[in-house]
């Protein structure tokens, strides 16, 4: 029998590196958020680690620029209605893919499951653009179409969200005993699908809104200059001071944050 | 309200599975389970009389009345599932009360009703509280109630009992059981546990491989099946291949038995059945139908043994159980072996 401390110098070596390469894979992620921030804060940035001051102008600028106050309202609006719309659609969606599954439904839940990594955006969007470019179809730059190509482009993320819960509520048994009580379909789908599903549904609205926000390479292919999201009229600030566009980037940043820790607050819960 | 089944079969598509020319008719009040091991149709049975699966062939009638043009929510059946099915948004007396509320009854009255249906299954004082946080025999319990609730005109139980633990198992049967006969609900109980079938139902029926074996009471079930496969099925049991080879005298192949053979020809092949309770022990050496051998295999089941008695030259050991064990023979008197043509 090998003597015991073997094996506990070995697990310790072995926590060590994983320790280490937690770390190290913390500081490659964190620190250009870090420098976005002390760059928001800072007076001048040029040719240099760090910046030079510190002020909290590039903020105070950033509230009183028209074209980011409407850019952020854009992309607040594009996002609600996103939002909306894929709450009308995905539940219904997902119900029929799950019920369908057996049925050719699992081909089509699995196409559904694979559009957002198996469709760039950048290949959605020159679909819009040829589409929606015509005098048929004259509405490349409208907000509808901005936010239309937002809710395609989200709906995939949110219906397998429920899809998810979905399989592992297995609602059809609890479809099956309201059946037997007396609940028709509509009865069914809207008193015990709906309400079951309503804590992955929300949840799932939270990581639509904080994808369509952060939203860049659709947005910049459909969006006129009246209806410019955030993101796109982020990257004209790259163009100016550094510090403003750290501040811009910090404020989408945030938004960012905060969807991502409600959602996986939604998700705790439930 | 009586239920029938009449030659009713189903196929589940693209399969050769389902259930084939069913006949089953249940009484007013009377609770009748359908036994049979996995894969034998039971269950579809009972998806074909909830109307939770349609396409059968055959009808089914309820007091008279044609179930197949209605769906399963037209139906006013109570179905009772393995896995509870409670709804986990609702509160203990909310899915108590969910079928009434479907039935626009007010919600003082539905409430009232939930209630009186929870003190009735022993949950009184569990209407807030969260199912979740029930345990399995409570929730099964909430089930039963919600079932009841909606006053069903048959009461459908899918393995009600299989998914708790053995120690309440027995106590809730006989709940079950009682409330069954009190509310006098017409039931159709589906279970591969024949303990449970035996000691719940007032009639069973054994199915295999999607057809019915055997139709009877649970004592005609178990003193008389008709078939090996019932009888493997229905208690334990030791059984051997045979010949007749005489009047009243069969050939199991390691010794010849005296049991009566109806009129069966000589050279009639069957197979005897010997229930282990009917066994004697250390009989007279000079009786009929004694067999020497020796205890292999003993298993102490509180008021008697059950072992196996292994014999010189048989395949297999029989079993017997008795209070004390058998020293060096066993009997089996005539009268209680049983032949089966098949």
């Amino acid at each position: 029998m090998p003597p015991l401390w073997g094996d506990v110098q070995t697990d310790k070596h072995g926590d060590r590196m994983l320790r280490s390469i937690s770390v190290a894979y913390g500081i490659y992620l964190l620190l250009p958020i870090a420098l976005l921030f002390v760059g928001s804060l800072g007076n001048t940035w040029t040719n240099s680690l760090l910046p030079d001051g510190f002020t909290a102008r590039w903020y105070a600028e950033l509230l009183q620029d028209t074209s980011f106050r409407k850019a952020f309202t854009t992309s607040l609006v594009v996002a609600g209605a996103a939002c909306f719309i894929n709450a009308l659609l995905a539940v219904p969606l997902a119900y029929t893919l799950y019920h369908a599954a057996g049925r050719g439904g699992s081909l089509a839940a699995k196409v559904v499951s694979a559009m957002p990594i198996a469709v760039p955006t950048i290949t959605l969007g020159f679909g819009y653009i040829i589409v929606f470019n015509t005098d048929t179809a004259p509405w490349l730059g409208t907000l509808p179409l901005l936010i239309a190509a937002h809710a395609v482009h989200t709906l995939p993320y949110l219906t397998n969200t429920l899809l998810t819960d979905l399989r592992h509520l297995r609602l059809e048994r609890l479809e099956d005993a309201a059946a037997t009580l007396g609940a028709s379909a509509s009865q069914r789908f809207l008193g015990i699908v709906v309400p079951n599903l309503r804590q992955s549904l929300l949840s799932g609205l939270v990581m639509v809104a904080a994808i369509s926000i952060g939203e860049f390479g659709l947005s910049n292919l459909l969006t006129g200059f009246q209806n410019r999201t955030y993101p796109v009229v982020l990257l004209q600030a790259f163009y100016g001071a550094t510090g403003f566009a750290c501040a811009a980037t910090v404020i989408l940043l945030l938004l960012a944050c905060a969807s991502a820790f409600t959602a996986s607050t939604i998700v705790k819960k439930s | 309200m009586s239920l029938a089944l009449h030659e009713v079969s189903y196929t589940y598509p693209g399969t050769a599975h389902g259930v084939k020319a069913i006949t089953i008719a249940v009484e007013v009040g009377e609770l009748v389970a359908v036994i049979g091991p996995s894969g034998s149709g039971k269950s579809t049975l009972l998806k074909l009389v909830s109307g939770l699966t349609t396409g059968h062939s055959g009808s089914i009638t309820l007091n008279g009345h044609d179930l197949s043009g209605l769906q399963v929510h037209q139906r006013n059946m109570g179905m009772v599932f393995q896995s509870y099915a409670l709804f986990p948004h609702l509160t203990v007396a909310e899915n108590v009360a969910y079928g009434l509320r479907l039935r626009k009854v007010g919600k003082s009255a539905r409430l009232a009703r939930a209630q009186e249906l929870l003190t009735l299954v022993g949950l009184d004082g569990y209407g807030a509280s969260n199912v979740a946080k029930l345990s399995g025999g409570q929730q099964q319990r909430v089930a039963l109630a919600r079932a009841l609730a909606i006053d069903p005109q048959a009461l459908l139980l899918d393995e009600p009992l299989s998914a708790l633990d053995a120690s309440i198992r027995g106590q809730l049967r006989d709940q079950i059981k009682l409330i069954q006969r009190r509310f006098g609900a017409t039931t159709l109980l589906v279970t591969h546990d024949q303990e449970e079938a035996l000691t719940m139902a007032d009639r069973v029926a054994v199915m295999k491989d999607g057809a019915l074996l055997q139709f009877d009471t649970p004592e005609g079930i178990y003193a008389a099946p008709n078939s090996v496969a019932v009888a493997e099925f229905v208690g334990l049991s030791s059984i051997f291949p045979a010949t007749v080879c005489g009047d009243d005298m069969i050939d199991i192949g390691f010794c010849r038995l005296h049991t009566p053979t109806h009129g069966r020809s000589h050279g009639a092949q069957v197979s005897a059945l010997m229930r282990p309770e009917h066994f004697e022990i250390d009989p007279d050496p000079a009786c009929t139908n004694r067999l020497a051998g020796a205890v292999t295999l003993t298993r102490y089941l509180g008021s008697m043994f059950r072992y196996d008695f292994e014999l010189p030259g048989a395949p297999r050991a029989l079993l017997v159980e008795s209070r004390q064990m058998a020293r060096e023979a066993v009997r089996i008197p005539p009268e209680h072996i049983r032949l089966l043509d098949h």
